[in-house]
């Protein structure tokens, strides 16, 4: 079976900057995440397959054909850019009637298939305000609204999740769920592991223009837990609780910041590491008032991964 | 008219309805009204003694003319594209099933259309206030029919160059500007075929009645030597039509890079 989505050696360079590096790539069916930090070429790779962006080398194909300059491919194709950009001065239905008649859509299908659109994203009670007056949650739903209001068969969601409060991203992630289940291939990026898991098994991991991993979501997570956790632990007894850590056998490594009253554990075994600090915050007089992870990101993730 | 051109000129014609810009600019094209009112005004009081005709004919020459088309198309024509590139806006069209020909052609005949509707009405309005105590001729209708012809042609001209620079650079304003109100009024008064490199020439020559020296403006026209009307309306279309196919072109094979 062809690909939905297919790249083939797809290369593409900013002047001197590299956005992505002899990319390989075939999507199918359902949700694919692409998964990596800011400028890791994730966006670029988004753009070149709806059309915004030519390749240097390489091609990107949909349903078998070339992307740049087909405009016929856009029937098919829904895109929700990461910018956060409107045609401000238009209302929300009007916004989505609006892109809908660029379709050929006539006037009347065009607010239909607006309404229903505004109603999946639950944005009907505001369908006739000015999108300038949205919330970020709005203008990010009624951005994927105008992806999704001609009913494409393939979706690119660029950061839908991105700067969302909680309940919004619920929403987002139950409607792109909801949009798999009726058959269609979602392409989403983002660079937060814990957005990703919640909406698909299915990732691709991506690093300064190229494909480092692929795979499910367990193979991600197992690559990522090989890798050396820094965890940062404030107390007033952070010496006492450095003592007392010092014997085991998954702690790497220690440092002091004694003006902040912390100490940052290097650590191969989060799990074990967090059971033992629990127990210790349960069974000891140790206080403990702050626990952070200062590496607990995908950049550092993916640096260990590439310094693999 | 092309389907796809037709959807994106009602698009676009139905967003520049809405836009503060077309506002701010209609507010602009209303100037030539209060002109006329005070004009009006003063000619009522017995203070100013020169026809509504005459008064109408120096207006249209300094306001409309030499202003108010090359400031209309430049600011709706060399933001066609880079409205879209800097508001981050182009991939909303660009993701849509429409060839990127039709695109510029479509936003080109929504900005003719809102700007020649400033034009033309503020225009008619700006004539009948300094004529209401004219006994209207058929000839008088030809001849206010006849600037807002000429005026329209002017629009549609350089709105083409301007769009043309939309699609070609980045930051197409300041070179319009120095375009539209350096070049075009400097290279005009240059004796021979020089004054010919430049739009403003051609609608100056078919001005009926400006072709010789008179009147409070004559200074305008001093070294006007006028090319034939029909070559002159040639001419201005050829500019509008080779300018548009250009930016069309152009538009098609290039990439524009919406930073983030």
């Amino acid at each position: 079976m062809t690909a939905v989505i297919e790249a083939r050696n797809l290369s593409r360079w900013y002047g001197n900057v590299l956005g992505i590096s002899d990319l390989n790539l075939e999507i199918n069916q359902g949700i694919t995440a692409l998964l990596g930090p800011n400028g890791a070429g994730k966006s670029t790779f988004m753009k070149i397959i709806t059309g915004q962006l030519k390749t240097n080398i390489g091609e990107a194909r949909i349903f078998g054909e070339k992307v740049w300059n087909n405009r016929h491919i856009f029937r098919r194709l829904g895109f929700c850019p990461e910018d956060d950009a409107f045609y401000e001065e238009l209302s929300g239905f009007e916004f989505l009637a609006g892109l809908l008649s660029l379709y050929g859509f006539s006037s009347l299908e065009c607010e239909q298939k607006a309404r229903q659109a505004l109603d999946l994203v639950e944005l009907t009670d505001v369908a006739d305000r000015k999108v300038r007056s949205y919330s970020r949650g709005m203008r990010q739903r009624i951005k994927i609204a105008q992806a999704i209001a001609h009913d494409p068969e393939v979706l690119i969601l660029d950061e839908p999740l991105n700067g969302l409060d909680p309940l919004s991203k619920r929403r987002i992630i139950k409607l792109i769920k909801e949009f798999k289940n009726s058959g269609k291939t979602i392409v989403v990026s983002s660079h937060i592991l814990p957005e990703v898991e919640a909406l698909t098994s299915e990732i691709i991991l991506i690093h300064q223009g190229k494909i480092i991993a692929r795979g499910d979501i367990y193979f991600i997570r197992d690559l990522i837990d090989t890798h050396p956790h820094m965890i940062r632990v404030k107390s007033p007894q952070f010496r006492q609780l450095a003592q007392t850590l010092a014997g085991e056998d998954y702690v790497l490594k220690m440092a002091f910041e004694p003006l902040e009253q912390a100490v940052v554990f290097e650590t191969h075994d989060r799990d074990r590491f967090f059971n033992r600090l629990n127990e210790m915050v349960l069974t000891s007089p140790i206080i403990i008032d702050e626990i952070t992870s200062p590496d607990d990101n995908l950049q550092a993730v993916f640096d260990y991964l590439v310094g693999k | 008219m092309k389907p796809e051109i037709q959807r994106v000129f009602s698009f676009y014609f139905f967003l520049k309805k809405k836009s503060s810009r077309s506002k701010m600019f209609f507010l602009l094209s209303s100037a030539s009204i209060l002109l006329a009112l005070i004009i009006r005004f003063y000619q009522l009081a017995g203070q100013w003694t020169e026809s509504g005709q005459i008064i109408f004919q120096n207006i249209l020459m300094v306001f409309f003319l030499q202003f108010l088309i090359v400031i209309l198309a430049l600011f709706y024509g060399t933001s066609i594209v880079s409205e879209e590139v800097e508001g981050k806006t182009l991939p909303y069209l660009s993701s849509r099933p429409l060839s990127r020909a039709s695109i510029i052609i479509g936003k080109y005949l929504s900005s003719l259309a809102v700007t020649s509707i400033m034009l033309v009405s503020t225009l008619l309005i700006s004539y009948f206030i300094l004529n209401l105590d004219r006994d209207f001729q058929l000839q008088d209708i030809w001849t206010i029919v006849r600037y807002a012809l000429v005026l329209l042609l002017g629009l549609a001209a350089y709105l083409s160059f301007f769009t043309f620079l939309s699609t070609w650079l980045a930051r197409p304003i300041l070179l319009g500007l120095v375009f539209g109100f350096g070049w075009e009024n400097v290279i005009q008064y240059f004796p021979g075929t020089t004054q010919k490199l430049s739009i403003v020439h051609y609608l100056k020559s078919l001005l009926p009645q400006y072709s010789s020296a008179s009147g409070r403006l004559s200074f305008l026209f001093i070294r006007l030597e006028p090319t034939a009307d029909w070559l002159a309306v040639l001419i201005l279309v050829l500019i509008s039509v080779v300018f548009l196919a250009l930016a069309a072109l152009l538009f098609t094979f290039k990439e524009y890079l919406v930073q983030d």
